[in-house]
């Protein structure tokens, strides 16, 4: 188990490493004159100065990547040269929202993921378990980028429900909070639904047809009662390994539902930067955004190796 | 169509009259006409207005704060280093004052300064500044201010090349009053005061040089700046001018895309909107749940065209160019991209300046004649005319490009669209490595403003503010008559020069005056009623510049 | 393999749909069956040919699209703008007087190659690899598989549009390369998993012990087996494709002007006035995509169903 940790550790921070190292090699691998290119029309012997001394191109390439790492271990991610606001304000303002995002989202489709499988697997083959097979086959098939703007169009503009864009502080209100939330939510957990109900559904019914089902049934028990009380602690596991799933998904349409709906998370401002050249900030957010991604996988997976005594550990 | 009217209820239905009836009537086009209008009019304050959009009727109310919401974000409050285009205007505009202010008539009167008098040839102008006022950190403002302000813009590299050719020396004549000369005779120069170069800025900042505190004498000050999302100001307790403003706080945001920016505005996110896309008049400007302020017929608007650079081959040869130019049936790229609103305009001046004539001699569409100069051309630039277009990221002007480009080809030009990120699409112009962009500028209350982007003498590298880079004679003297004469005659005869000289060089294919506007919802009064000192009615929103300090919420 | 790990991998065994990246070790993806197995001794299915057959016209349509009696898809008629479905026009025409019906079929061009050529290198490429690394576990595969991990272990939107930011302008032939580098490892490692899971099975060993050489043994018995597998899942790396493109272009940064693929169409669609004006400029390409998309994860969905495809470890 020990040994089992360690080398998952050791993969963990490898991986970072190498992350690091891409994004770091990010700036110059710069067609040019890097300075020139983050400068762009500010580009004045002051600014150049700070800037050198900022980016450290006059050392070698191995002690500018020490400094840089040094740099962020010590939370100094750069800063936009251009609005001079840093890296760490702008995750201050972003991480919160993305979070909110993935955890509304994923409450949404796990409510309606869950009751859908319990229905279907209870009734497999018939009409709901088709219907509901279908209809989550088909939003598999429907991408964040149409589906959002349907979304925007119906409940934003036509039914002024919620609005367009934008992103209500918790401290402006729990209401308006959840108000601007909602819609980009429900976008992106159209693509996790479809992961978990199959998940879900699958693993039901293979456990349904277990031995102590049976046994159960033949003592007398409700199928009802023994859904709840024995199988959906055991496939609560595909749930879980189904999040992990999700990350993938949710990752890529983050980004489009964040521009589409204006909220500034992780996505929104990394694709800001990339279109204002603002270089060193597309640095800063990619390595954190990359890092965290691996770390939540790692994680979700680690918990599942771990908790499921099902699963070899290979 | 039963299921809207629905939405509605019985008292909405009855108030709504002509505008329920349009809506309905449009019913029979179909499905997405039907979302549009109807999102228009479920807008339950629905009873008519009696006065102008944007002029308030009763009592301002004090208190409240509005959102409103701007086409795009600034990268910083310092008026040397900053680009203030009019998002960087409208910010400023809440926390900084200028030495003047354009009143509704176009001239240029006193705001932080109390008078800007000149010598009798014109070239001092003595600026007396208001007793009393304190910037949002408690220091005076004075002569000494002023004057570290003028400095610090020589000093940029940015302002400093647009500077040039206006200030030469300034003086302090007393504690309340500089001098300065202008390196010849200005008569716009009042008007110069009114833009980025007039702002004030706290010497604090000055010292600092930060881009992100600003330190104003304005009607608010800044609360929190988050980029990208949202700018927060308050309402400044000591301001100079008593009981102004009547909001407690504003809150922009910059919303980028047009379409979303509409659409907050239509789900009630936002109260305000500065927008240049005509589409968005053309939804909401016979809506009476909207207040539309369409951009001024005073002094000069932005104009939307085609910029070729004149010191690169092949668009260095004016044949190349009048075949571009009658290559464009400007209007069916109006009737295109103008959604009904805009209207075609051959000319740098709007129709009924004293500035147009009526003839300008620029190029009619004429695809027969932009054949035959093509061929005439062509042997002189390798057999064949090629153009490389490009734009900025807008859905809008990306699909502009395309239908351009299509009616370049049809000339025989060959032309290559393409797709550049704001930040290089400003370097490149500034640095001359582009052949034909879409642009847009020029608003100005007096024509003298735009002498630095037109003339010959800024068209030399490294950095040319002249980005078309011609240089031609007969312009220059008609620039320079009409800044230095004080004859309204000899001016508008000197500019009527100018505007048949640019028909006749082609530095600008010219296509429309762009279609700013304002637009309000009816949570807010008075936006667009801005009031000099006295008590007369200022200019107030154009170009898509606003300013927050008359506006009050009527709820 | 497989059987000693079929009670363990309850919830494994019955995977999930990969509607994203896949999480590094451990948890997997094979694609769930749906449960809807076909009839008895019928063969595949005739959703499975339907769909094939739909797929194959797709590509039939896109390779012919230049000798079709389709209009020009760039030729701007002013007469006709934003005309719904007509005579002259069956789907319509979009805001610049341009053939709806041509735009489609010459921007499935580009989808259709973004979306199938970097999977087939990835097929080709991955396949060989892995089909050899998991018959002869060496020094290579412990290297490839060390590669694999740490290439998909990086969220693959991040990684493109982080190397688009200087790998300027965005073409064909650039998104293809990039995209081929993310389906690479992902076929690596199935097919990997897939000879692996195979490779001690006793027909395998009975060959081997006949003294047949390693290329037959690779070809004949092992490749068949491992087919099934690889194209299920080479079929979501397709619809991966469309989707991450579709994703792409909405953030602007697709293929560049004047080529247009169905996400820079639908993009057009859903930008600016587009969507409440003229809707069937969004409407015809995310209907493509939409009945692609279904077509492709219901073949890799009865090849799964068919081949009773179960646990890969990856």
């Amino acid at each position: 188990m020990l040994r089992f940790i360690a080398t998952r550790l050791v993969q963990l921070v490898v991986i970072c490493f190498l992350i690091s190292v891409f994004a770091f090699l990010l700036v110059h691998l710069l067609p040019g004159d890097p300075t020139l290119a983050i400068l762009g029309p500010n580009d004045t012997p002051a600014a150049r100065a700070v800037l050198l001394h900022q980016l450290g191109l006059n050392k070698g390439l191995l002690s500018q990547y020490g400094t840089w790492i040094i740099n962020i271990l010590h939370g100094n991610l750069g800063a936009s040269f251009l609005t001079k606001q840093t890296v760490s304000n702008a995750l201050g303002v972003a991480v919160p929202i993305d979070l909110e995002l993935v955890i509304v989202s994923q409450v949404l489709a796990l409510l309606v993921a869950i009751p859908m499988a319990l229905v279907a697997a209870l009734r497999p083959n018939r009409i709901f378990d088709r219907v509901a097979t279908t209809s989550t086959f088909a939003m598999l098939s429907l991408p964040t980028f149409v589906a959002g703007p349907l979304l925007v169009l119906v409940f934003a503009v036509t039914l002024k429900w919620v609005p367009a864009t934008g992103f209500n502080r918790l401290s402006q209100g729990f209401g308006p909070n959840l108000k601007s939330v909602i819609l980009p939510s429900v976008a992106l957990a159209i693509g996790s639904i479809t992961v978990y109900y199959r998940l879900l559904r699958a693993d039901l019914i293979a456990t349904l047809q277990e031995d102590f089902v049976t046994m159960a049934r033949s003592k007398g028990l409700s199928t009802r009662y023994i859904l709840m009380r024995h199988v959906m602690r055991p496939s609560s596991f595909s749930l879980l390994a189904g999040a992990g799933i999700s990350i993938g998904t949710l990752f890529t349409g983050a980004f489009v539902v964040e521009v589409l709906f204006q909220l500034p998370g992780i996505g929104f401002q990394l694709v800001n930067a990339i279109y204002g050249r603002d270089y060193l900030v597309v640095q800063g957010m990619a390595l954190v955004a990359a890092v965290a991604f691996v770390v939540v996988n790692f994680g979700v997976d680690f918990l599942l190796t771990v908790l499921d005594p099902r699963v070899r550990r290979a | 169509m039963a299921d809207s009217a629905d939405r509605y209820d019985r008292r909405a239905f009855l108030a709504r009259g002509a505008t329920t009836a349009a809506a309905l009537g449009l019913a029979g086009v179909g499905l997405p006409t039907l979302l549009s209008s109807c999102s228009s009019t479920t807008n339950n304050k629905a009873t008519p207005r009696l006065s102008a959009p944007g002029i308030g009727t009763g009592k301002p109310k004090r208190g409240g704060t509005i959102t409103v919401g701007l086409n795009s974000e600034i990268d910083g409050f310092l008026p040397s280093t900053n680009h203030f285009d009019n998002s960087g205007l409208t910010y400023a505009n809440s926390v900084y004052d200028t030495l003047t202010m354009i009143a509704a008539d176009g001239s240029a009167k006193p705001y932080l300064a109390t008078s800007v008098t000149p010598n009798p040839d014109l070239t001092v102008w003595t600026i007396t500044l208001r007793p009393g006022v304190t910037f949002h950190d408690g220091s005076p403002l004075n002569a000494d201010v002023v004057l570290a302000n003028i400095q610090s813009l020589q000093a940029s590299a940015l302002t400093g090349q647009a500077l040039k050719g206006v200030v030469s020396t300034m003086v302090k004549v007393s504690d309340m009053s500089v001098a300065i000369t202008c390196s010849e005779p200005i008569v716009a120069f009042p008007h110069y005061l009114a833009t980025q170069v007039g702002y004030v800025v706290g010497m604090a900042q000055l010292e600092s040089q930060s881009s992100t505190k600003p330190i104003g004498t304005g009607p608010f000050s800044l609360v929190e700046w988050v980029p990208n999302d949202h700018m927060t100001v308050q309402r400044n307790p000591h301001y100079w001018r008593a009981g102004l403003p009547y909001l407690d706080g504003v809150t922009y945001r910059p919303i980028a895309e047009d379409q979303s920016r509409e659409n907050s505005l239509k789900s009630g996110t936002i109260d305000l909107m500065v927008t240049r896309d005509p589409n968005a008049i053309r939804d909401l400007q016979h809506d009476s749940g909207y207040q539309v302020v369409r951009n001024p017929s005073v002094g000069q608007n932005d104009m939307d065209f085609v910029i070729l650079n004149t010191s690169v081959d092949p668009t260095n040869d004016l044949v190349v160019r009048q075949a571009l130019a009658h290559a464009i049936d400007v209007d069916q790229l109006v009737k295109l991209f103008g959604a009904g609103i805009a209207k075609p305009n051959l000319s740098l001046f709007a129709p009924g300046s004293p500035y147009r004539t009526a003839d300008n001699g620029y190029p009619k569409y004429d695809l027969a004649k932009a054949k035959a100069l093509v061929a005439q051309a062509a042997p002189n630039h390798g057999g064949s005319i090629k153009i490389s277009l490009a734009t900025i990221t807008d859905p809008r002007l990306l699909n502009e490009i395309q239908a351009i480009a299509s009616m370049w080809e049809l000339a025989g030009i060959t032309t290559t669209i393409s797709e550049v990120e704001q930040v290089t699409f400003i370097d490149n112009l500034v640095t001359g490595h582009f052949q034909a962009y879409t642009d847009e500028m020029f608003a100005a209350t007096d024509p003298d403003l735009n002498y630095v982007w037109m003339s010959p003498t800024t068209a030399n590298p490294p950095i040319a503010l002249n980005f078309s880079r011609n240089k031609d004679d007969a312009l220059e003297a008609a620039l320079q008559q009409g800044r230095t004469s004080s004859d309204p005659a000899v001016r508008i005869k000197a500019y009527q020069e100018v505007d048949k000289r640019l028909s006749a060089d082609l530095p600008y294919l010219w296509a429309s005056q762009a279609t700013w506007s304002l637009m309000g919802s009816n949570s807010v009064e008075n936006f667009n009623n801005l009031t000099l000192p006295d008590g007369s009615a200022a200019l107030g929103f154009a170009s898509g510049t606003f300013d927050p300090t008359p506006a009050w919420r009527k709820d | 393999m497989s059987e000693a790990a079929e009670p363990s991998g309850a919830f494994v065994s019955h995977g999930t749909v990969a509607t994203g990246m896949l999480g590094p070790e451990g948890v997997v993806a094979t694609l769930a069956p749906t449960g809807f197995l076909p009839k008895k001794g019928k063969g595949i299915g005739i959703t499975f040919w339907i769909c094939a057959g739909w797929v194959l016209f797709m590509i039939l349509l896109a390779l012919l699209a230049s000798v079709l009696p389709l209009k020009a898809p760039n030729f701007q008629d002013y007469s006709s703008v934003n005309i719904g479905p007509s005579a002259r026009h069956l789907l319509g025409t979009d805001d610049l007087g341009r053939d709806l019906l041509a735009r489609v079929i010459f921007g499935s061009r580009v989808s259709l190659v973004i979306g199938f050529a970097p999977v087939l290198i990835g097929l080709v490429i991955g396949g060989m690899a892995g089909l050899l690394a998991g018959y002869r576990s060496g020094p290579a595969d412990t290297v490839l598989n060390a590669v694999s991990f740490v290439l998909l272990a990086f969220p693959a939107l991040l990684a493109i549009m982080v190397i688009e930011t200087f790998w300027k302008p965005v073409t064909l032939l650039k998104l293809t390369i990039m995209f081929a580098f993310v389906s690479a490892p992902l076929l690596f490692r199935v097919i990997r998993a897939t000879t692996l899971s195979f490779s001690s099975r006793e027909f395998v060993v009975a060959a081997r012990a006949t003294g047949a050489k390693t290329s037959r043994l690779l070809l004949r018995e092992l490749l068949p087996n491992v087919l099934p597998a690889a194209v299920s899942f080479a079929l979501i790396g397709v619809a991966i494709a469309i989707v991450l493109e579709g994703s792409l272009a909405y953030l602007g940064l697709s293929i560049g002007l004047p080529t247009s693929s169905l996400g820079n169409i639908i993009n057009d669609g859903v930008n600016s006035n587009n969507l409440s004006l003229n809707p069937y400029i969004a409407l015809w390409p995310s209907l493509y995509i939409f009945l692609l998309l279904t077509a492709l994860n219901l073949m890799a969905d009865r090849l799964r169903s068919y081949f009773d495809l179960r646990e890969v470890s990856l």
